[in-house]
């Protein structure tokens, strides 16, 4: 007799079911899918919600009543959970207010001024002797200081350059007899040491600075030796690709590049231990995970920044899986070097610094996963809700089923791979050509690249940096058209909303959400793009690696990605392109040949199902 | 302490700008002629003055505008942006209202609207001087802060009400938008 057969995947944020019918000889018809939101914690019973509803609406695309449903089949959801931080390794500080390497937007006249620094009450009473910078504060207008700098000019005092505390630069330098560099919006003006040799930069549109930001530039300008050369070094370094910036010359004026003791990490495998300084960069603490892999738990250095920030994500796991810390172990680490602009400890013009931080992605295996209450659960429901006859049975391991699902996708075959990209993890499982299956599943996914898009865009706006994830980018130049990133442009018949206009613009094929601030199309495109890449094309290798027979990629036919970010626009791409040396085929999964890269696991589940009630393996029945 | 004296001389019909790097300044029919401060007592001198030092600070030109048929600040605005090079115009009513339009977008619509004249500083024309000319040049800069106060509106409206039939008066009936220059001139306050 044929049975009604519904497979539920129910996955970190989207629950999705396959209803189906199975023949007595074991043939498999496939009727309708849904798939919608997750309820609660993935394994906890609070997932009877989503489980109802999508059991419902797939039932309602096969035409089939939910009274004649025999079978629903739960997979056995893998017990991991993921959880990240972040922390900031470098810092600059500028002491003695030696700097001012802010880049106004608009700074005024060209070339290199130097002289010592004079207020600007006091230049009328300058004596016509060493060339002089003028020091003028915010509340002095423009014309005011024009005219006292032009005044004190032909008296013969050689004013070489200005810095001022308004956005005036350009203002002045019009108004003056001869042109003189000048920078502005320097908000803390009156921390600008007087009576010191200094000097300014300006350079031409579209050109940096070169003199101020040449350690041996700066030597000549302020005759320094040696040793006092490479104490400004940091400074010149600090100052390259500037369009203006202003060096003051004061006893101990320095910039320190430090390096912030950010504490190490305890790795502890299973059979070797390593210890790695976090601030050594993801490189180094990637390289010591392969070393003492596979991991069996992680800890931060107690009384550091790491320490804190482990801490924090095994107290987080735990609160979400109800376990005890103690029950929480790190199965595995993904460390991704990424930058964060932070604001300069002791600049006078609010000056901005991209400063290194490690981001951290963890995965926590708890203790066995909830599913047979959850199974319970879903089987009163829907007893409740007319499918008087229904059995409910957790069908299988999670990997597995998403294998069997994926081999439906056209032109697959074993050995293959399948690349289920997520948001908290990214989860690998080879099927072998004697179809035996071997799963691993790697921290860092979907939800890490927008937490990097955030942090190094400064947008602290998980909306948006979400929105930057999935979507193309386009400039609106005009109302009436917007150029893409890829240089082309679209036109439009109606005028854009007002609030596109001139501005960066996520284009979801929809809507266009405009992103805030300065940045340019080029280095949203720039963050998104390495993102992705530092996350995903480095899990996809990693994982490759570990499930491989012998860790050799080449002995691997097919990858087929799935998972929600396998939907994304260049995310599959940017995987191909880092395969393609191996010969391996990779691309996005086209479950039964019509779901897409969505529904392999509960279409596994119903084939994996029908398989054994048929008592036949069932490898690919689409 | 001196006042800055703002008087408009060579008044000539306003031809379309050709050049991509102006922004048009459109002026009400009473600006700086039979008013001259805005509702709160800033100088018309002192506010055309910031707006203009906003632009030559983005290196963009300016020319200003006086539109004489209508006092309403959308039809002000939209019409200096039509004869604008770049598109981009700003609006100035005689009580200080402003706005930052473009030719392409609805007369009702704006890129900046400034609604409440009251709450109007001379730093806040100088930024919208600043972004205007930004928009002109292609850029994307953040939108002034638009302040609003609740009570602007029963302290205000009276006045800013007969402000407005107050220039309503001034209007010339199907007269062409006129280019003009500023001069400033430094007087001595009374």
């Amino acid at each position: 007799m044929p049975q009604t057969v519904v497979g539920v995947d129910i996955g970190n944020s989207t629950t999705e079911a396959s209803a189906a019918t199975i023949g007595s000889d074991g043939s498999v018809q496939f009727l309708g899918a849904a798939l919608a939101p997750t309820t609660g914690v993935k394994g906890t019973p609070r997932n009877v919600d989503g489980v109802a509803d999508v059991v419902e609406r797939a039932l309602r695309t096969a035409g089939v009543a939910v009274g004649d449903l025999d079978v629903v089949l739960l997979n056995e959801a893998t017990p991991v959970i993921s959880g990240m931080a972040m922390e900031t390794i470098t810092e600059t500080i500028i002491t003695e207010s030696t700097m001012i390497g802010h880049d106004p937007r608009t700074p005024g006249g060209r070339g290199l001024g130097v002289g010592t620094t004079v207020g600007f009450g006091a230049l009328a009473e300058t004596p016509a002797a060493e060339p002089v910078i003028v020091v003028v504060p915010r509340g002095v207008d423009f014309e005011v200081a024009a005219g006292e700098i032009n005044a004190a000019t032909r008296r013969g005092v050689a004013v070489a350059a200005a810095i001022l505390g308004n956005d005036d630069a350009v203002l002045v330098v019009n108004r003056l007899d001869g042109a003189i560099p000048v920078i502005d919006e320097v908000s803390r003006i009156d921390a600008v040491p007087l009576g010191m040799l200094a000097a300014v930069e300006v350079a031409g549109p579209g050109q940096s600075i070169r003199t101020l930001s040449n350690a041996y530039g700066l030597a000549t300008i302020f005759e320094l030796d040696a040793a006092a050369t490479r104490v400004v070094s940091p400074v010149a370094r600090a100052l390259t690709g500037n369009r203006s910036a202003v060096v003051v010359r004061t006893p101990a004026g320095d910039v320190a590049d430090r390096t912030i003791p950010a504490g190490s990490l305890e790795l502890k495998g299973e059979n070797r231990r390593a210890t790695v300084d976090v601030s050594r960069g993801a490189v180094e603490i990637m390289a010591a995970v392969e070393r003492v892999s596979p991991l069996a738990d992680v800890s931060g250095e107690a009384g550091t920044n790491t320490g804190g920030m482990i801490a924090n994500v095994r107290q987080s796991m735990a609160d979400l899986s109800e376990h005890a810390v103690a029950d929480v172990h790190i199965k595995d680490l993904l460390a991704v070097d990424t930058f964060v602009p932070q604001e300069v400890r002791g600049g006078v013009a609010g000056e901005v610094a991209l400063e290194n931080a490690v981001a951290l992605a963890a995965m926590v295996r708890t203790r066995d996963s909830g599913m047979q209450a959850v199974a319970a659960a879903v089987a009163d429901r829907l007893r409740a809700g007319g499918a008087e006859d229904v059995e409910v049975i957790v069908g299988g391991v999670e990997a597995e089923m998403a294998v069997l699902g994926a081999l439906t996708t056209p032109g697959t075959d074993k050995p293959l791979v399948v690349l289920d990209l997520g948001g908290g993890s990214t989860d690998a499982a080879l099927i072998e050509i004697d179809g035996s299956i071997d799963a691993v599943h790697l921290a860092g996914a979907g939800d890490l690249v927008t937490k990097l898009i955030d942090a190094e865009l400064g947008l602290d706006n998980l909306e948006l940096a979400e929105d930057i994830k999935r979507c193309p980018l386009g400039k609106a130049e005009s109302f009436f058209h917007v150029r893409l990133e890829n240089g082309t442009v679209q036109f439009f018949e109606k005028p854009l909303p007002a609030t596109a206009f001139a501005r960066v613009v996520t284009l979801d094929g929809h809507s266009m959400n405009p992103i805030p601030g300065r940045h340019s199309m080029e280095r949203i495109r720039t963050v998104r793009r390495t993102a992705k890449e530092r996350i995903f094309v480095v899990n996809a290798l990693r994982s490759l690696r570990t499930v491989a027979p012998g860790g050799d990629l080449r002995q691997i036919g097919f990858v087929v990605l799935l998972g929600g970010c396998a939907l994304d626009f260049e995310i599959p791409q940017l995987i191909a392109d880092a395969l393609a040396p191996y010969g391996i085929v990779c691309g996005t999964g086209n479950i039964r040949g019509t779901e897409g890269p969505r529904n392999a696991v509960a279409s596994g589940l119903v084939a994996s199902y029908a398989g054994r009630s048929a008592g036949v393996l069932v490898g690919g029945s689409g | 302490m001196t006042d800055r004296v703002l008087t408009f001389i060579d008044e000539k019909p306003a031809e379309p700008g050709k050049r991509t790097d102006e922004v048009l300044v459109g002026i009400s029919p009473a600006f700086a002629d039979f008013f001259s401060q805005t509702i709160t007592g800033m100088s018309h001198a002192d506010v055309v003055r910031q707006i203009l030092a906003g632009i030559e600070e983005q290196e963009v030109s300016a020319r200003i505008v006086r539109i004489r048929h209508s006092s309403d600040l959308a039809v002000v605005a939209h019409t200096a942006a039509k004869l604008s090079g770049s598109g981009i115009a700003i609006g100035l009513l005689s009580r200080g209202t402003t706005m930052i339009h473009q030719r392409d977008l609805p007369r009702l619509s704006s890129l900046e609207l400034f609604p409440q004249s009251p709450l109007m500083t001379l730093e806040t024309y100088r930024q919208v001087g600043s972004n205007a000319a930004q928009y002109a040049k292609g850029e994307s800069p953040e939108p002034v802060p638009t302040l609003n106060d609740q009570m602007a509106r029963p302290r205000w409206q009276a006045k800013a009400a007969l402000l407005h039939l107050k220039e309503t008066e001034q209007i010339v009936k199907g007269a062409k938008p006129v280019e003009v220059v500023p001069q400033f001139a430094e007087a001595l306050a009374n």
